[in-house]
């Protein structure tokens, strides 16, 4: 539905996307995820036919959003990161403008009714937009990129200065827009991406810093497998024993965690489970192991190390780690 | 088109500034008109025009054109319009047509003085009809290049102030072109000059190269306006 093949853009001297290119296909929800000033509204602008990149393509529904902007306007409904609304008409009013304005041809009254109910305005449908909460002004925002049915919905961080409860209330929206609608929504917040997305673009600095669903991030981005583990035994012995273990990359000794017991982290080849091998050779060797714990990275590490947080591969492995007693 | 034409209009008679502007202008209408009735003479109609106009549009218009597009930028509304499935010349057409209708309706009022005085003398219909209408074509070109400037800036004083400089020059550059020595120079100020090009309409003349004239200068300014706004996109 999507195709964006090495988009830049630059200001002056200041790049702020990198030759990014990703594809989106139909009925699915991908979360833009990037720290501010990473380029996600930027990605978005240009998505959207507002802004122009300064090289590369986008083209939507097979029409390129530079040759034929009303074509992909037509199918996308964008609610950018400040919503477009006019503070001295009513949610009514401004939701008859954007019908009028996108030359909307589904039944009227029917349409925005039902619309006010799937973002729950219709308590506010005849009140001035510049009097309403900026939660309510967020939802008048969604309402407006709804308006027209378009099959592709583009979201600037849509529940920013939502109450939780509307924050599950929307994210449970945009999950069932979901179905039928191609969506890409962009936020900061990793949980908030994580709950609705199918599949996660990461942006940092201007550039694509992965693409893939939830499990895969989670799962493949180190393309490696960590253990920690604790045993006892000489401490030397043992590594050089966890080393001979086929796949395995390089062992680290934590030190000394209980008496003559040592942690160890060891790094494998992906896909290798050096579970099995290990415990046998423990078994062998006589040696106790007290504690085993793949150190799988969690989202959070994913994204936190994508984009370039330090602190990171000491943090995973405490997270792996809890419950265990350390000194 | 119709939608942003509409919005506007909306937004001028829902806000104080389409009643001021008519308000203000109809009230110094009705002081100038009262002095043609003082002088006991019809034939004074045209002056109300011709006086009134270029030193009321100059102050007046500005004030009407200039939220146009700054108000838009600056509250990033025009996020909204400009990915909505609409052309720019849509949108710009749309605004300009909203702020000529506002001035168009207040001129259109500005008649009924004329209307009541024709019950008990017989004024001049062809001049004041051809002064109305050159006031019509002279507002259009500079409604059109309010417009534009406000295009360029997102604060609303900075664009009523250019707009306002940029119309008194344009009113001023024929009295600069009778000091001028150079020919060519002289003839090319009086060329620009939006007064002479205003005068033949006062007079009742319907005169062909002022109307194109003025409807020219509306047209490259909301074209350049269009072209401002797509900038974005193609920049």
């Amino acid at each position: 539905m999507i195709e964006v093949k090495n988009l830049s853009k630059r200001y002056g001297e200041n790049v702020a996307l990198d030759n990014i290119s990703f594809s989106v296909g139909e009925n699915t929800v991908v979360g833009f995820l990037g720290p501010n000033g990473a380029g996600k509204s930027t990605t978005m602008n240009i998505v959207t036919g507002y802004i122009s990149a300064s090289s590369g393509s986008v083209t939507v529904g097979g029409h390129s959003v530079l040759d034929e902007p009303n074509e992909t306007k037509k199918l996308i409904g964008y609610m950018p990161e400040v919503p477009p609304l006019y503070t001295d008409m009513t949610v009514r009013e401004f939701l008859n403008f954007t019908y009028d304005l996108k030359k909307v041809t589904l039944p009227r009254e029917k349409h925005l009714k039902e619309i006010c109910r799937l973002v729950r305005i219709d308590n506010v449908y005849r009140r001035l937009i510049g009097n309403l909460s900026k939660g309510y002004r967020q939802r008048v925002g969604l309402a407006q990129a709804l308006v027209g049915n378009p099959p592709v919905l583009v979201l600037d961080e849509p529940t920013v200065g939502l109450d939780p409860k509307q924050i599950i209330e929307v994210r449970n929206l945009i999950k069932s827009l979901g179905k039928n609608h191609t969506v890409i929504l962009s936020s900061h917040i990793l949980p908030e991406v994580q709950a609705v997305a199918d599949r996660i673009i990461i942006i940092n600095a201007g550039r694509l810093a992965a693409d893939g669903t939830p499990y895969e991030l989670e799962h493949g981005q180190s393309g490696e497998q960590k253990l920690v583990v604790r045993m006892e035994g000489a401490p030397a012995e043992v590594q050089h024993a966890l080393e001979g273990i086929r796949g395995v990359l390089h062992v680290r000794n934590f030190g000394e965690k209980e008496p003559r017991v040592y942690e160890y982290e060891v790094d494998g080849r992906g896909g290798a489970d050096l579970r099995r091998p290990l415990f046998g050779i423990a078994a062998k060797r006589g040696w106790p192991v007290l504690a085993m714990a793949s150190s799988e990275l969690s989202l959070e590490d994913v994204f936190l190390r994508l984009t370039g947080s330090t602190y990171l591969s000491d943090n995973a492995r405490m997270l792996s780690m809890k419950g265990g007693d350390r000194k | 088109m119709k939608a942003i034409c509409k919005k506007e209009l909306r937004g001028y008679y829902l806000s104080p500034i389409g009643y001021v502007f008519t308000g203000v202008l109809l009230f110094f209408f009705g002081l100038y008109y009262y002095q043609v009735l003082l002088s006991l003479s019809s034939s004074y109609i045209t002056y109300v025009y011709s006086s009134l106009f270029t030193l009321c549009m100059m102050i007046l218009l500005p004030i009407l054109t200039m939220r146009s597009f700054s108000e838009e930028t600056r509250n990033k509304t025009d996020q909204g319009l400009l990915t909505a499935p609409v052309g720019v010349f849509s949108i710009v057409l749309g605004k300009f047509l909203a702020a000529f209708l506002v001035f168009a309706i207040a001129m259109a009022a500005s008649l009924i003085p004329a209307v009541v005085i024709s019950f008990f003398s017989s004024p001049d219909w062809p001049k004041i009809l051809g002064t109305l209408l050159g006031s019509l074509l002279y507002g259009a070109a500079l409604i059109a290049i309010g417009i534009f400037i406000s295009s360029l800036t997102q604060s609303q004083m900075v664009a009523a102030i250019a707009t306002f400089g940029v119309s008194l020059l344009l009113l001023l550059v024929g009295n600069l072109s009778s000091s001028v020595t150079n020919p060519f120079l002289s003839g090319l100020l009086s060329w620009i000059s939006f007064d002479s090009r205003y005068q033949p309409f006062t007079k009742g003349i319907f005169s062909i190269p002022g109307t194109v004239y003025f409807l020219s200068a509306a047209a490259v300014f909301l074209f350049l306006t269009a072209r401002k706004l797509e900038s974005k996109r193609w920049s």
